[in-house]
């Protein structure tokens, strides 16, 4: 029942969204029907530590631990992150950017956004999983190409084309999962894709094929999760999506994406260990962060350098996965969950400095502390949270990815790991403190500020605060239950 | 030579098509007006429905026939019908230069068709048929990608990605031999369309913007 409610709660909003025609209206219908949405995945999550697994539809809709894990943050982002689409909207309804209908088309979409990242995590079958993640990119292209300029389209066509291609491997992928279990499973029965099904016999499966299927998986979901090489649509997306959109995108699809490598990962270290699957991942994890360096270092437009952050942090949980053990697996659950938590309010921060200073280039902003006292000082915390400063929680969760790293005697690339984090936080502070510090240059007039924006931004920073000083145990058993879901000993 | 005739009479329709399904990719690469290429998708899309309904009629396979109708409503007939209106509303029906001439990317086709066989292989043990069709799916996505790169135009780009789509499917009717489960092979087909729809608008709206649909012009973001 829980799982079905969650699903139908933000369709049927979406379906009144459609119909609804006040502005105000459609703002309070977005916002409760995700509060709702947060809730049913709050019950979702103590269901699944209570029970190990909830079935819905006969067997149709399946969640465990790892699910519960991107439900509950899904849930969680979409609800911040339509608290501050709000007061987001109404500023660039005042300063001229952006029309009424336009605005509208956002509070229509998003719904149905956050239905199919909802289904991705809920799907049972592998094949409709699939059908979900594409759903994931045909709700969101055209909340790319929002703004409807020459840049915008450029994106949305990009993300589209290289997403598709993305996302035909990964059905490849799939189909050839299928074909790895049809000697097992026998090939006609419906049930052939499920997941509750193939997790029992992964152990007999063809390899080879479970092999290659994990290749395309990886390749295709990858795609998605913005894993380089394949993360060249991120930066144009993420730049020219409006910004609670590129929240989105960054905290809750990234998840999802993983959460689609990840099921391929665990049927494929059950059918033929975990040495390939766990080197193919390695290599992605690796290359993500490398590329995320010198982009960061160099980087002009402050809405791109979320982009390449968000690689580098796609590229920490893979490698997390990659190196494997108990603490490796943990780390990457524990990285997934803080993530998606803290990188809203970064997103949050640099909308309000691009509503102030109406640019989203890094040398045209500057003394933002003085124009805009509480946004800066939350930008510079969030800064220090998203690179991984203690006491904040991405600290603990990298450190834990590094201890596994170490003990699963991964030397060379935990120490590239390091020196990457490490090149990433300093190229972060030397950006955010040129635009926080300094004078001025430009005065312009303030109607930027808005109390559905503060409310999101302080309302989150507190939560950042919280979970870094103490982590619920509640949480923690969610990502360890997680955990052992991927680990396969549950 | 003589070439023995091998198998019996649906693995010997299950040849005959997929090869023509190849033939028809083939004729694609140096096609020249949208419209053309369009048709051509069609006549690969009926092909690819006449593969399913060997296999849904020769094994007695119910819910394929359901896979049937939906190619030939939605791949043969909608598909085609609306990428035409949008070419007319857009009034634009030559593709402009590929980035290889036409003999490179033919040279370069058959060099995919070759790679489709050879991975293959593994997969198929003994059985011919599984080989064949299966390596001209893999070759036939290899190609659909590789188009999507050497064309120009957004609709080109579409028909290429259309295209790499039927060659999974084929590939999901030769390594399963009944296709996907048919909740999944829905899924599927509704994505696709909301996929092409979408793409249309985007089409259009760019064909507004920069009044050409030369993906070339998409080039200012950068870094």
């Amino acid at each position: 029942m829980l799982l079905l409610a969650i699903l139908i709660v933000p369709l049927v909003a979406g379906a009144i969204c459609a119909l609804t025609h006040s502005t105000r209206a459609l703002e309070w219908l977005n916002v409760l029907a995700l509060a709702a949405v947060a809730v049913l995945g709050g019950f979702i999550i103590v269901g699944v530590l209570e029970r190990g697994s909830i079935q819905a539809l006969n067997g149709f809709l399946y969640a465990d631990a790892l699910s519960a894990l991107v439900i509950g943050t899904t849930a969680f982002v979409s609800l911040v992150c339509s608290v501050y689409a709000v007061g987001f909207f109404r500023v660039e309804r005042e300063i001229g950017r952006i029309t009424t209908t336009q605005k509208r088309r956002y509070y229509v979409l998003t719904p149905f956004f956050v239905f199919a990242m909802l289904m991705v995590t809920l799907a049972n079958n592998l094949g409709v999983m699939w059908v979900a993640i594409e759903g994931t990119t045909l709700a969101s292209v055209l909340l790319i190409a929002f703004y409807n300029d020459k840049t915008s389209l450029e994106a949305a066509w990009k993300y589209i084309m290289i997403g598709s291609v993305g996302i035909t491997l990964a059905l490849f992928g799939t189909v050839l999962t299928y074909f790895a279990a049809a000697g097992v499973l026998g090939s006609e029965s419906t049930t052939g894709l499920n997941w509750s099904v193939l997790l029992t016999k992964a152990d007999q499966f063809n390899q080879h094929a479970m092999r290659l299927a994990f290749v395309m998986a990886a390749l295709g979901y990858g795609t998605k999760a913005g894993l380089a090489p394949m993360h060249t649509w991120k930066p144009d997306a993420y730049s020219e999506a409006p910004l609670p959109a590129s929240a989105l995108l960054a905290a809750s699809v990234l998840n999802c994406a993983v959460y689609g490598i990840l099921r391929f990962y665990v049927l494929t270290v059950k059918c033929a260990g975990p040495a390939f699957p766990g080197k193919l991942l390695l290599f992605f994890g690796a290359a993500s962060m490398v590329v995320a360096v010198p982009f960061v270092l160099v980087q002009r437009n402050f809405r791109r350098l979320l982009a390449y952050s968000s690689i580098e942090h796609a590229g920490i949980m893979v490698t997390a996965v990659g190196f494997g053990g108990r603490l490796g697996l943990l780390g990457a659950m524990l990285h997934m969950m803080f993530h998606a938590t803290t990188k809203p309010l970064l997103f949050f921060c640099m909308g309000d400095v691009q509503q102030y200073f109406r640019t989203p280039y890094l040398r045209k902003v500057r003394g933002a502390i003085r124009c805009m006292p509480i946004s800066a000082t939350l930008l510079v915390m969030v800064t220090m949270a998203v690179t991984g400063v203690p006491p904040f929680s991405l600290f603990q969760s990298e450190f834990t990815i590094l201890t596994g790293g170490f003990s699963t005697a991964h030397i060379l690339l935990s120490m590239l790991f390091i020196g990457c984090v490490v090149a990433i936080f300093a190229g972060f502070l030397q950006h955010i403190v040129q635009m926080v510090f300094g004078t001025p240059r430009t005065t312009s007039p303030t109607i930027t500020r808005n109390r559905w924006k503060l409310g999101a931004s302080c309302g989150l920073a507190v939560v950042i605060l919280a979970i870094g000083l103490h982590l619920p145990q509640t949480l923690f058993d969610l990502a360890q239950r997680a955990a052992d879901v991927v680990g396969g000993t549950r | 030579m003589n070439v023995p005739i091998q198998g019996d009479l649906p693995e010997q329709l299950m040849m005959l098509l997929t090869t023509l399904i190849l033939v028809v990719q083939l004729m694609m690469v140096p096609q020249r007006t949208l419209t053309g290429n369009i048709n051509l998708f069609g006549i690969q899309s009926l092909l690819l429905a006449g593969v399913a309904a060997t296999v849904a009629y020769f094994h007695q396979a119910g819910h394929v026939w359901f896979v049937v109708a939906l190619i030939v409503g939605g791949k043969v007939i909608a598909l085609p019908w609306f990428l035409k209106r949008l070419v007319r509303r857009i009034n634009i029906n030559q593709d402009l230069k590929p980035s290889l001439n036409s003999p490179t990317a033919m040279l370069l086709c058959g060099i995919f068709t070759l790679v489709g066989y050879l991975v293959a292989r593994p997969f198929a043990g003994k059985a011919l048929v599984i080989n064949s069709t299966f390596g001209i799916a893999i070759a036939l996505m290899l190609m659909g990608f590789f188009l999507m790169i050497n064309r120009r135009t957004a609709i080109t780009q579409v028909l290429a990605l259309l295209c790499a789509e039927n060659g999974l499917f084929l590939a999901a009717i030769a390594l399963t031999t009944y296709g996907m489960p048919l909740v999944v092979e829905l899924g599927i087909f509704f994505d696709l369309f909301i996929a092409v729809l979408v793409l249309g608008i985007l089409v259009y709206r760019i064909r507004e913007t920069f009044a050409s649909i030369d993906v070339e012009r998409l080039n200012q973001l950068k870094g």
